[in-house]
């Protein structure tokens, strides 16, 4: 495994794609940012002429081994305020601070209680990552998440305080990820802490995304079917895609409520677009929309950089010793009479 | 009389050849092309056989827990292996019988853990094909289990898997997939048949029918077997409208048998909470 990431180390990719095609115009955009969310998605679905390479049966070929890894933040830092892009040279600057910032290593920390991600090859600096112009993965003005309605909020205080205390009664009270029971799978598909890697896969009539960890697959069918009944929830979404010029737009809902993503309940309903502008990218646009979480739906935009592949196997519940150990290590504490410490394990 | 002799073997030469015509127009199903004129094979698949309880023929039995009654009893079947018979090294044998005393516990399905192959095939879900011209995806219901099957060169494992390493290619209409790199955890079916990681599979996909694939898979395993052996079956297509996969993630409904034992007293699961 390590053979893998060492390879890579020095294969990190730095380019500055201009993601909306609207590099040269990049200040007058900027200035405008108050109507640049709509106006930008609007151009996008044009759907222009491009030499996209194409599957036998005539489609757009999307397929590969790709990185959601990025130097670009989910969110804008708010010491950027407004400022929605950034120069070349400024996002070169950027991305290389970023990926030499390293996470501290001192007692107590995820690296050492957990382990060193440099040991293990899995830093951004050991890998591919994507870069951008952009300040953040949240468009708009804000670059930020909307911050979600009073009873959402409500809601999701009420859950916190339901396991407060409980964090290392059962596996049940760990959460989904540490459970081994779904990862950064479903839409919109973004960054974990590490192996952010997919594979896209093509048949007639579907598209097919599988994620490294815990090796999720998205099959979206193309055919124009409806979703599946409302009373099944999935934990990936129940995703229809169709082909708007060279870009693949999926249309996502039926998620189960379980699955948060940034406060989503289960009417999340994500739209992502997939174009390939050249052989090493990816371009993914998304928006998200709750109507019982967000007042308003907001948008993200990312580069999605091509690697050599395979994906390996990750393999999780297999070998899943720190849900042993956590619920062992807490019953050891009880025994002495020591509280749970109340905090979630360290990381994910 | 000889010229009409003759004249009669002939009819009958021909009557033979039209015979022969006829069976020879039923012999060979020729599947449908993609467009890159390959045989198609994607669609959602199934094995419709009770193998993944017992690869050899089985009759029926009492489920293990009694008291779910006739809902969770074992079903009976024919099995799959060809001769029913595994040749298990005189060594080995002994091991399948403490797998099949202590099944309920240490198979890998019942934990919830990644399959397998051949045993994905033949478990009680269905199963995607997504045929691309570079790799063929398989996407199993079974706890999101998945195989590349990469088109090009085969090269070596670079570590052993679960799902194991795969290349395929063409043999007329049968896809040939190559399977290494498997590790010697997982199991054949809930009878406890196992193997090592020696392991090395060679499946056979071979369209009979418009909805009917034939799966063949050849068994080799010298650490655990004295010779190859075979097994095979028919897979169904799922024919019904907007067919598709759902999600089995079971880790939640092994999260009891794995952890029970270390939660806190007096608490519970509350799956799907």
């Amino acid at each position: 495994m390590s053979n893998r990431f060492v390879a890579k180390a020095s294969a990190v990719m730095f380019t500055v794609v201009p993601l909306a095609g609207v590099l040269a115009a990049v200040p007058a955009f900027a200035q405008s940012q108050g109507k640049a969310q709509t106006a930008l998605f609007a151009k996008e679905a044009a759907g222009k002429a491009s030499a996209a390479p194409r599957t036998p049966d005539g489609k757009p070929d999307l397929s590969g081994y790709f990185t959601t890894s990025t130097t670009v933040p989910f969110e804008r830092p708010k010491d950027l305020g407004a400022k929605e892009f950034f120069t070349p040279e400024e996002a070169a600057a950027y991305a290389k601070r970023s990926l030499a910032a390293k996470a501290p290593t001192g007692p107590g920390t995820y690296a050492d209680v957990h382990y060193d991600m440099a040991q293990f090859g899995l830093e951004k600096d050991q890998n591919k990552v994507s870069t951008g112009i952009r300040t953040s993965i949240v468009t708009g003005p804000e670059g930020r998440v909307p911050p979600v309605l009073p009873a959402a909020r409500q809601r999701q205080v009420a859950k916190q305080a339901a396991n407060r205390g409980h964090e290392f009664d059962g596996p049940e009270n760990r959460g989904l990820a540490e459970q081994c029971i779904v990862w950064n799978g479903a839409p919109p598909m973004t960054a974990g802490g590490y192996n952010s890697n997919i594979q896209v896969s093509q048949g007639e009539g579907y598209v097919a995304i599988t994620s490294e960890m815990i090796h999720d697959t998205r099959i979206i069918p193309t055919d124009g079917r409806p979703h599946v009944d409302p009373s099944i929830r999935l934990l990936l979404g129940d995703g229809r895609g169709h082909w708007e010029g060279d870009t693949l737009v999926v249309d996502t809902t039926n998620f189960s409520a379980r699955n948060s993503f940034r406060g989503s309940d289960e009417n999340l309903h994500v739209v992502e677009r997939f174009s390939r502008p050249s052989a090493d990218t990816l371009k993914y646009q998304f928006t998200v929309e709750d109507p019982t979480v967000w007042d308003k739906p907001w948008f993200g935009e990312m580069s999605i950089a091509k690697i050599d592949g395979p994906l390996f196997e990750y393999a999780c519940t297999e070998g899943n010793y720190g849900m042993r150990n956590n619920l062992t290590g807490a019953r050891a504490d009880e025994a002495k009479g020591i509280k749970p410490n109340g905090r979630a394990a360290l990381g994910e | 009389m000889q010229n009409r002799l003759q004249s009669l073997s002939i009819a009958n030469i021909a009557l033979l050849a039209l015979i022969a015509t006829c069976a020879s127009a039923q012999a060979p199903y020729k599947a449908p092309r993609t467009a890159d004129g390959k045989p198609d094979l994607n669609g959602i698949w199934q094995a419709l056989n009770t193998a993944d309880w017992d690869i050899q023929a089985h009759a029926a039995a009492a489920g293990p827990v009694f008291s779910l009654a006739a809902d969770f009893a074992i079903p009976p079947g024919p099995g799959i292996v060809e001769g029913n018979e595994i040749p298990y090294l005189p060594a080995m044998a002994d091991k399948h019988k403490q797998n099949l005393a202590n099944r309920f516990k240490d198979d890998p399905e019942v934990k919830c853990y990644l399959p397998g192959v051949p045993r994905a095939t033949y478990m009680p879900y269905p199963f995607q094909i997504i045929q691309g011209q570079k790799n063929i995806l398989i996407s199993y219901e079974y706890a999101s289990a998945v195989r590349n099957i990469d088109m090009g060169k085969p090269t070596p494992a670079p570590v052993d898997s679960w799902m194991g390493w795969s290349f395929g290619h063409w043999e007329g209409d049968s896809l040939v997939i190559d399977v290494t790199g498997l590790n010697d955890k997982t199991w054949f079916d809930r009878a406890g048949n196992f193997h090592s990681d020696a392991l090395h599979v060679t499946e056979r996909y071979t369209p009979r029918s418009a909805d009917v694939l034939m799966y063949e898979a050849t068994i080799e395993d010298p650490k655990t077997f004295s010779r190859s052996w075979k097994i095979s079956m028919p897979l169904y297509r799922h024919v019904e409208k907007n067919a598709q996969l759902l999600e089995f993630k079971c880790v939640e409904f092994a999260e009891e048998l794995l952890y029970g034992a270390y939660r806190k007293k007096g608490t519970g699961p509350n799956i799907g909470k």
